[in-house]
């Protein structure tokens, strides 16, 4: 098993080798100009001239990549171009930690209303609560989060004050406050997964049912809360992980809208920004952080399959 | 040319506020706001109270006043610092008041003597002195790095620093500019930094601001938040009334608003257009915006094929209808423009530009008779480049491309991410554009480095001597009849010759929540918190 998980790790590393080359390739092709944006529409050649040497991006490409790469391993990526801010702070420190927070929440609300709602539609089987949460399953899917987000901000926030409009509370230094800002941008992100849930939930729920282990547990005169919660749900466990490990990616694209709705200083927004101002450094440090974020989740979902399933684990 | 009397020069620029100052002077510091708050002026030291949180929905790049090149940054590095002077608004004229000096005097046209108020100390506890001018000019000047507003004090040749608390600017010309680049906001050359912090946090200044001013830099969250708390030794008495300001900091404005309406901000840096109504229909909140010192227009290439044929770009300039453009791109909030020079340039605007038969307007007529004499009878096809940036966005593209068709010129409207289109537009690479420059205060900076045929913002490359050597030359008169004459010369040859089809001067919108009191509004997109209170 060690073995295994050794071969996947190394995988890991070349995938984030390409990936770091591949990004930071791009960004230079893109057009635009981080110096005329970092001086405005007020500057001389003289001035661009001096601050593009300052910033070393003079440079040619592959010196440039060298220098960051290397730094970047021993934890020192630089500081960003217009605002001087070290960025292993603010996109490591201060970022991560808020785009996680907000993913952990849509996550929980996903699973805590999707797989209930999934498991009720799967035994209600083709009864009007089943079409009603089909419908609502497609509307999930089908609504652009933002929109929602600024419906749930009007309705919730502004006319009925029940909720903050925006920013962001530590849930680690105040644990409610933070639940508390997190209700809206958390529900906004997690309607299309609490839909996909759903829909996964009650597809593979009604296969297993039909299972002859659950017919067993029947005949073993077992109560039916039991049958279907214990026995069901446990055996649905190991495609929805798969799911949401793959998912993952959607979810993080969705940071971007709902962290620009709700003003939380995420990396969604840090990586919308440091795009638009053509900060190379501090989009290196986003694109890697998600993609080793991306890339490390789905690591831990191949290696949980084993503990969900025993009959992958491998016998000596 | 006859002699510039330079007393009356100086009277002039400090227009009629001169006489209130001298009544007031005795009161001490302070003076417009003594008269407008209720407070009585003259008590020792103000009770600061209150947390004022206020959004600000615009790129914010540094908080260094010689190295910003944007608005919404010098919104908060005005809280931070002071300059020598600092811009007045009364409702009517813009005026240039002495700020960190208490006196301005010029003895000859070329000589300005600047007295510094006594007793005034930087945040970090060291003297703003004739020292921390000298340095602080001399930052902008000739500093490394290149400050990208060294221009503005080229004429400077040297700083003599008379005693402790005077310093006396010797010009090499006489510099009509001077009050605009020597003030603390819009100028930015003229604002004044702590030497001792410069030196410590070097190219990191920008991060830790030390000025003199109502606030103090605190800190500074990516994408979430700038702190500033009260200087309680600011200099202007029971100033500032504010105990702590939070800029959140915000990329979406809609959200912005739902906070306001919520009651979770105070108010907004910036209120865009689209939003206005909204804020006019709500009770809990005052709309404060004018016209500003702006225009915005239609940018063409001379450079090259098809604009670089004058009569076609006249066609463009006379077939644009203004009228609809305000309606529809602008949201019915702006005024058209005939030129350049703008509203709160009151001495250089004439109220009477829409009969005076100067500038561009409407007149399909006219511009199918120019169109008539171009070069290229055929169908014209050019490349609109535009970009979701600016007030209106892409608004203004898509209102002009049916007006352009009218006389026979294909727009093909190219949508471009905003760093790709400052890139080209800089580059030169586009046939049209739109664009708008803001904030201007004096008729040298709306029009000498955007149209000077070497000038640095000259994207469309026109050239004409002619209109450079006006624009120099009003330069350096101080006389202001004199002056105006000069740039509506040189502003006929720019609009005769088409090099913009100018479109509207813009009201810039700001927002507070009823509870904040004491805003006061300066048409120079400015949000100097120290008069403000929460009630």
């Amino acid at each position: 098993m060690w073995g295994q998980a050794l071969g996947k790790i190394a995988q890991t590393l070349v995938v984030l080798f390409v990936v770091s080359v591949a990004s930071f390739g791009l960004l230079k092709l893109a057009p635009g100009d981080p110096i005329q944006i970092m001086l405005g529409s007020e500057f001389s050649q003289e001035a661009y001239d001096s601050l593009t040497a300052e910033l070393g991006l003079d440079q040619p490409f592959l010196a440039q990549y060298a220098d960051w790469a290397v730094r970047f391993v021993q934890g020192d990526w630089g500081t960003s171009y217009v605002a001087r801010t070290d960025i292993f702070t603010y996109a490591f420190k201060e970022a991560l930690p808020v785009t996680l927070t907000l993913a952990s929440f849509s996550l929980a609300f996903a699973i805590l209303i999707g797989v209930p709602l999934g498991v009720l539609s799967a035994v209600k089987k083709d009864t009007a609560f089943d079409a009603g949460a089909a419908v609502l399953a497609l509307t999930g899917t089908a609504f652009p989060s933002f929109l929602l987000g600024i419906l749930l901000i009007w309705f919730f926030a502004v006319k009925m004050q029940l909720f903050p409009v925006m920013g962001y509370v530590s849930p680690w230094q105040d644990f409610w406050g933070g639940i508390y800002h997190m209700i809206l941008p958390g529900l906004t992100l997690s309607t299309y997964f609490i839909a996909m849930i759903t829909r996964l939930t009650r597809a593979t729920l009604i296969e297993v049912m039909e299972q002859p282990y659950i017919a067993a547990a029947r005949a073993r005169g077992e109560p039916s809360w039991r049958v279907i919660w214990v026995h069901g749900v446990r055996n649905i466990a190991m495609p929805l992980v798969t799911i949401l490990g793959l998912q993952l990616g959607v979810l993080l694209q969705g940071t971007v809208l709902t962290e620009t709705v709700f003003n939380l200083p995420g990396i969604g927004q840090m990586l919308t920004s440091a795009v638009l101002g053509r900060e190379y450094m501090v989009v290196q440090a986003g694109v890697m952080m998600t993609a080793t974020l991306f890339i490390g989740v789905n690591l831990l979902v191949d290696l949980s399959y084993p503990v969900l399933d025993p009959r992958l684990r491998t016998r000596k | 040319m006859k002699k510039v009397d330079h007393k009356k020069a100086l009277a002039e620029r400090l227009s009629a506020r001169l006489g209130r100052r001298a009544v007031l002077k005795g009161m001490g510091a302070g003076l417009l706001t003594a008269a407008a708050s209720t407070g009585a002026p003259g008590i020792a030291r103000a009770q600061q109270s209150g947390h004022l949180k206020i959004a600000s929905i615009k790129v914010i790049d540094t908080l260094d006043p010689h190295f910003t090149g944007f608005l919404s940054a010098i919104q908060i590095i005005n809280n931070i610092h002071n300059g020598l002077l600092k811009i007045a608004y009364d409702g009517t004229n813009v005026t240039f008041e002495p700020d960190l000096a208490e006196t301005w005097d010029l003895e000859d046209d070329k000589t300005h003597v600047f007295k510094l108020r006594e007793g005034v100390m930087f945040h970090d506890g060291t003297p703003c002195n004739a020292e921390a001018v000298k340095f602080s000019l001399l930052r902008v000047k000739e500093g490394e790095p290149k400050s990208p507003h060294a221009w503005k004090l080229e004429l400077l040749d040297e700083i003599e620093i008379v005693d402790d608390l005077t310093v006396k600017l010797h010009f090499s010309q006489p510099y009509a500019f001077l009050p605009v680049a020597l003030n603390g906001s819009t100028g930015r050359a003229g604002t004044i930094v702590s030497p001792a912090a410069v030196q410590k946090y070097g190219a990191d200044y920008g991060r830790n601001p030390v000025g003199t001013g109502p606030f103090k830099f605190v800190s500074w969250r990516e994408n979430d938040a700038i702190e500033l708390e009260a200087n309680t030794e600011y200099f202007e008495e029971g100033m500032p009334k504010l105990e702590r300001v939070t800029f959140v900091l915000m990329n979406e404005a809609s959200t912005a608003l739902a906070a306001l309406m919520a009651g979770q901000i105070d108010g907004m840096t910036d209120c865009p257009m689209q939003l206005v109504d909204q804020v006019d229909a709500f009770p809990n909140a005052k709309l404060y915006g004018e016209i500003e010192g702006n225009y915005t227009f239609v940018g063409m290439n001379c450079a090259r094929a098809p604009f670089d044929d004058i009569n076609l770009r006249r066609a463009v300039a006379w077939a644009l209808d203004r009228e609809t453009l305000v309606k529809q791109a602008y949201f019915g909030r702006a005024q058209q423009a005939y030129t350049p020079i703008s509203p709160p340039m009151t001495d250089f605007f004439d109220p009477d530009i829409a009969t005076s038969g100067r500038g561009q307007w409407f007149d399909l007529e006219k511009a199918k008779e120019f169109r008539a004499k171009a070069a290229n009878q055929g169908e014209v096809e050019v490349t609109y480049m535009m970009a979701e940036r600016g007030p209106v966005g892409t608004r203004v593209a898509q209102t002009v491309a049916p007006m352009l068709a009218q006389i026979g010129i294909k727009a093909n409207l190219e949508l471009i991410e905003p760093a790709a289109w400052v890139k080209r537009r800089n580059e030169g690479d586009f046939d049209l554009y739109d664009f708008e420059w803001v904030a201007d205060l004096d008729p040298d900076e709306t029009l000498y480095p955007e149209f000077r045929s070497d000038g640095a913002w000259n994207f469309g490359k026109w050239v004409n001597t002619e209109f450079d050597e006006l624009c120099a030359q009003a330069q350096v008169v101080l006389e202001t009849e004199a002056r105006k004459e000069l740039y509506y010369k040189a502003e006929d040859l720019l609009m005769d010759e088409a090099a913009i089809a100018v479109m509207a001067h813009m009201p810039i919108y700001k927002v507070f929540s009823n509870k904040v009191q004491g805003f006061e509004y300066i048409p120079a997109d400015l949000v100097n918190l120290h008069t403000v209170s929460l009630a």
